[in-house]
């Protein structure tokens, strides 16, 4: 979520270059605070839970050997999503499989450590860009991101119900 | 060896999250009524503001126990920390495909929904606040990191256009979450749009912007979980795919045109560097 590598390589979007042990190491540490979350938030025993997030790690894990390894760009976060797609398909073997381990993992207590970190890791750099920009900017952001969610709404719901 | 080594130097970063998450997560889903609505604080907006007032950037006092090295190390671990986040959200498309494929074409359409912010925030920009080129970088796009490459190309980043767009980042960065969170419980509330809809839409963000949208909604909708949930990161993963081509070659050239319409003097500068 930072702007460096686009500001750095202007020209195109550059390929994410993965450190793939401190990557797995890091997401290992989040995975630990998200497993003591979901004790918090779910009834799963700390086994349950342990599966599940273990298996969440190994969807990540293998979605960062794709962005990094395979020739053509995607973002590692997209491999995820593919990844967690394509262990869940229902006309496949494993589904079911992969289905026990993840099914009851919350995904909102998933989110909480990554808003923890964002809250600590906002820069001099970002404060100072909110303090130059003044209260216009601010104001017009507020639209832009309001904005953005309303027209989607608004064409996702009109194409629904014309399609019925 | 040296990768666990350096991950314990950063002892402090990882105890106050732990702090942090465990404190959000105790204090739990609330609600705040509003009018016929309802606005719902979720914990991983209390984590966002208890890790805001952690920071030394922030609240000055805060630098005894977190130094500049936790804040610069903290940058990189926000994309690692979303991922399980992502991969849990795969695993609900699988399962529901083919309401997915069903809801194809809303699902295709709504990605155009980027172009809401060109409705609602460029006349807004341009004609109540009196903005010059900024509005043109701060209104065509949710200004994520592929808009930020987009503008950095054609202007530069110490551009008007540039600082536009930063601030746009910057603040959705700060209150993104807050405000998609606000929008889809309000929305959800008011029982205008249908569910699917208001799910598709939370996919238009970042990640951390789809979490608190999908949460807000699903807790204001909990019989319709699994379906919000699998609509909004089939959205999300279109985001991925299409969002950068839309604000590229619609939105770019839609909101320069109509910039230059509404200020035909101010129409030499900048024009593709």
């Amino acid at each position: 979520m930072s702007a460096d590598n686009a500001a750095v390589n202007p020209t195109r979007i550059s390929r994410e270059k993965i450190d793939v042990l401190p990557t797995l190491r890091d997401l290992a540490l989040v995975s630990i605070l998200g497993w003591a979350l979901q004790l918090i938030a779910t009834e799963l025993t700390p086994w349950e839970a342990l599966g599940g997030m273990a298996g969440l790690y190994a969807l990540c894990a293998g979605g960062l050997f794709l962005a990094r390894f395979v020739p053509f760009y995607l973002p590692s976060v997209a491999w995820i999503s593919l990844l967690g797609i394509a262990a869940t398909l229902p006309f496949t073997p494993w589904d079911q499989a992969v289905l026990n381990l993840v099914a009851e993992i919350d995904f909102l207590a998933l989110s909480v450590p990554c808003l923890a970190y964002a809250g600590l890791a906002v820069s001099r750099r970002e404060i100072d860009v909110v303090k130059k920009s003044g209260w216009k900017l601010l104001l017009v952001a507020v639209f832009v991101l309001a904005g953005t969610y309303l027209g989607s709404a608004v064409i996702a719901d009109v194409v629904l119900r014309i399609t019925g | 060896m040296r990768t666990v080594r350096s991950a314990v130097s950063m002892w402090r970063l990882h105890v106050a999250v732990l702090v942090i998450v465990i404190a959000a997560q105790f204090i739990g889903v609330q609600q705040i009524p509003l009018g016929t609505g309802a606005i719902l604080l979720l914990p991983l907006l209390y984590a966002f503001l208890l890790g805001v007032l952690l920071n030394p950037n922030v609240i000055s006092r805060a630098s005894a126990i977190i130094r500049q090295r936790e804040v610069q190390a903290a940058s990189p671990i926000i994309v690692i920390a979303i991922m399980p986040f992502i991969a849990k959200f795969g695993t609900t498309i699988g399962p529901a495909i083919e309401e997915i494929i069903e809801a194809g074409p809303a699902l295709l359409l709504q990605e155009l929904g980027n172009l809401g912010t060109v409705a609602l925030a460029f006349p807004i920009a341009v004609w109540l606040l009196k903005m010059g080129r900024e509005s043109i970088g701060a209104t065509f796009s949710v200004a994520r990191e592929p808009n930020i490459a987009i503008v950095a190309d054609r202007y530069g980043l110490k551009s008007p256009e540039g600082t536009g767009v930063m601030g746009v980042y910057v603040v959705g960065t700060l209150f993104g979450t807050l405000i998609f969170a606000v929008m889809a419980s309000l929305l959800a509330s008011l029982d205008v749009f249908q569910p699917e809809a208001l799910a598709m839409a939370c996919g238009v963000g970042s990640g951390s912007m789809m979490a608190s949208c999908t949460g807000a909604l699903s807790e204001s909708l909990p019989e319709m979980g699994d379906t919000i949930l699998a609509l909004a990161g089939a959205s999300n993963l279109l985001t991925y795919a299409t969002g950068m081509y839309i604000s590229l070659f619609v939105a770019l050239p839609l909101v320069e045109r109509l910039y230059n319409k509404a200020r035909p003097d101010a129409a030499v500068a900048g024009k593709d560097g």
